[in-house]
């Protein structure tokens, strides 16, 4: 991705996924990752284990898109903590990898509703 | 026994006595709660912008908090509703209409969780009010997979804790909620040891600072303080409101100028004026401005269009016209961004000579007292509370003030020191020895010492006849008070100097410092300054003019 001296350091999608995926989690307002594949009529909560589900990445000329499926918590405020994912992950990635992030698209997939 | 209720001035404060506790706090009660938290924060936000690093270093916490506490108070700040639960209901859904950014948005889910248990309830007290925060805290951490440590989140749930364990054994909310405050402020201290990138940078987490900041500026509030909104901050959140009210959100700011033949002002200013809210309409049968705040900003134009030709227009969305304002406040210098670190000093100080030397030693607040004027609890809180530091050492400078000094100290949410001086010399050779890079408690040790060294003589006038460590005195002869014991007597304040100097053994100091009160003459003081000279060749001699009462001279050999 990015020539640095005589060498090429190369980091793959999965890595920037996995990245991305770890700092999603601790985006606040995000109660769970979910698979993009609608086509099955539901929606799946993962695991945290599973983090990189829910987590595409795309590389095109050096320009990384980050796409998320996210569960978001209801009676929050969901354009902004979807704002907050936009800047968090963005910012945790670029502070990792030292290139910029094109684009991160939140796709909110579902609302956990917690007892009240 | 009180219940926090308004008085009939809407602005005004509620102001027990600071022992009588509070039992209850109904919707009145928690409304004014949430306008102190409020104005405390609006008045914080630029030193908490400067703290945020933490999960994006953008610097806009202090902000993002404050816009989402306005959002809350707007919510309740015109309901006369006194159920508390429909109070915080009403807090919690303005904070999540307005939360912005990571903080706002936790602050709305603590205000959620918050007002949760409250359903129904007409008032709470100390242990409703300990469920309600600890159901905050656990509404927050649900909203997130990863609860990260050592922010906002960590804060709210220790707070929670200390609210829990103190209901459990007063029924004062106002205690309650100062180990509240006391432990949000401990919270806050140890989030760099929580998170990494907050140690790293040197700072606390901004969130928490924030949350501590709402909570201490109610818990002025509860004690008394008053606490007023920037009345241009008001005024826009009044404008805002009155747009909200009339309008059912932002409009847009439209201005355009029609230029046409035989245009009807009067018809024209009408038919703006159905269209939207503060039409302005000027001008001639040739050339005519518009300006209106409409939802719509296309209808106006149109209808301008349909009568001559536009120029300048200019369209503006009023919303971002607000958020730049409240930026371009939060930029102003008006928020002071005090450093969170340093120590307050409070000092007592007989007389405006003294006050401006300890001022000009760098004193945060002087509160004027001393011999027969000793100033109360009160008066040393309220100077406490007036210092923008969390950590104070007050210096009472008297014998009859240490005990106050002590009791303020009790009675606030800061952590305060009080360094024992009992005369002013003393203070002011503590206040020298105040380091600002070492903590509190080594401060106090240090100051205290250093007060220890100096040797101090007050020059004053019996009042009455008495005998003391063998002195007999008259009724109106002059004594000297060595290091506070009546030492020698004379028959002119200027004779008792030069013997409490001897009893002092100011031979051996090096600088002979000579504070002259009010009731001494700058000609008085000079000719004895150059007299004790000529005796005390070898020490500098000092003057300076203190201006305090009662005591003709003070002395220090140090």
């Amino acid at each position: 991705m990015e020539a640095i001296g005589s060498g090429k350091i190369e980091v793959s999608p999965t890595a920037i996924a996995s990245l991305a995926g770890q700092a999603v989690l601790e985006c606040y307002g995000v109660v769970g990752m979910a698979s993009k594949d609608l086509a099955r009529g539901l929606v799946e909560i993962l695991q945290p284990a599973s983090h990189r589900r829910g987590v595409e990445v795309h590389l095109d000329n050096d320009q990384i898109t980050i796409d998320l499926y996210v569960v978001l918590e209801y009676g929050t405020r969901l354009i902004t903590v979807a704002r907050n994912i936009q800047s968090g992950v963005k910012y945790a990635v670029e502070r990792a990898l030292g290139v910029p992030v094109t684009a991160v698209n939140v796709h909110i997939q579902d609302l956990r509703v917690s007892s009240d | 026994m009180e219940t926090i209720q308004p008085s009939d001035e809407p602005e005004s404060l509620f102001r027990p006595g600071p022992d009588t506790p509070i039992q209850f706090c109904d919707g009145l009660g928690l409304k004014r709660l949430i306008r102190a938290g409020l104005v405390w924060l609006e008045r914080h936000q630029a030193a908490i912008n400067s703290l945020n690093v933490y999960p994006v270093p953008d610097g806009d916490t202090g902000t993002n908090m404050l816009l989402t506490m306005q959002s809350a108070y707007r919510e309740i700040q015109d309901s006369p509703e006194e159920e508390v639960g429909i109070i915080a209901h009403k807090v919690a859904h303005g904070a999540l209409m307005g939360a912005r950014g990571n903080s706002g948005v936790i602050l709305s889910q603590i205000f959620r969780g918050f007002a949760r248990p409250l359903d129904g309830v007409k008032a709470f007290d100390t242990v409703l009010f300990a469920s309600a925060l600890r159901e905050a805290a656990a509404t927050a951490y649900k909203a997130v997979i990863k609860p990260v440590e050592g922010t906002i989140l960590t804060v709210i749930r220790q707070a929670a804790e200390a609210a829990v364990s103190a209901a459990a054994s007063s029924q004062d909310l106002r205690y309650v909620l100062a180990q509240v405050v006391h432990e949000a402020r401990e919270a806050v201290a140890r989030t760099p040891t929580l998170l990494h990138v907050l140690a790293e940078a040197g700072v606390v987490d901004a969130g928490g600072q924030g949350l501590f900041i709402i909570l201490e500026g109610m818990l002025r509030y509860a004690r008394g303080e008053r606490l007023t909104l920037d009345t241009e901050l008001a005024a826009a959140m009044d404008l805002q409101t009155a747009h909200l009210g009339q309008e059912g959100g932002y409009g847009y700011d439209v201005q355009f100028v029609i230029h046409g033949e035989g245009l009807n002002v009067e018809e024209i200013r009408a038919t703006i004026s159905s269209l939207g809210e503060c039409a302005l309409v000027v001008g001639d049968s040739r050339v005519v401005k518009v300006h209106v705040h409409t939802p719509e900003p296309g209808t106006p134009i149109n209808y301008g269009a349909s009568l001559g030709s536009l120029s300048r227009v200019i369209v503006e969305n009023m919303q971002e016209q607000y958020q730049d304002f409240i930026l371009s406040k939060a930029q102003a210098p008006a928020a002071p961004a005090e450093p969170l670190s340093e120590i307050g000093t409070v000092v007592v100080a007989p007389g405006p000579g003294l006050a401006r030397v300890f001022q000009s030693l760098g004193a945060n607040a002087v509160v004027s007292g001393g011999q027969t004027m000793n100033p109360s609890t009160e008066d040393l809180l309220k100077a406490v509370e007036s210092v923008p530091r969390n950590d104070i050492i007050i210096l009472p400078n008297n014998k009859n003030i240490v005990l106050a000094a002590r009791q303020a100290q009790t009675m606030t949410g800061k952590k305060v020191e009080v360094v024992p001086t009992i005369t002013v010399p003393q203070g002011i050779a503590a206040l020298l020895a105040l380091n600002y890079q070492a903590d509190l408690a080594t401060n106090a040790r240090v100051m205290a010492a250093a007060a220890r060294t100096i040797q101090t003589a007050e020059i004053t006038t019996a009042v009455r006849s008495v005998q003391i460590n063998g002195i007999h005195v008259r009724e109106g002869e002059s004594i000297g008070l060595v290091n506070g014991e009546l030492k020698v007597k004379g028959g002119s304040p200027e004779q008792v100097v030069k013997a409490a100097l001897e009893e002092m053994g100011a031979g051996d100091a090096e600088i002979i410092t000579l504070y002259y009160g009010e009731s001494v003459t700058a000609d008085q003081a000079q000719a004895l300054a150059e007299e004790l000279e000529r005796l005390y060749p070898d020490q500098e001699i000092e003057l300076v003019d203190g201006g305090q009462p009662h005591y003709q001279y003070i002395l220090s050999a140090e």
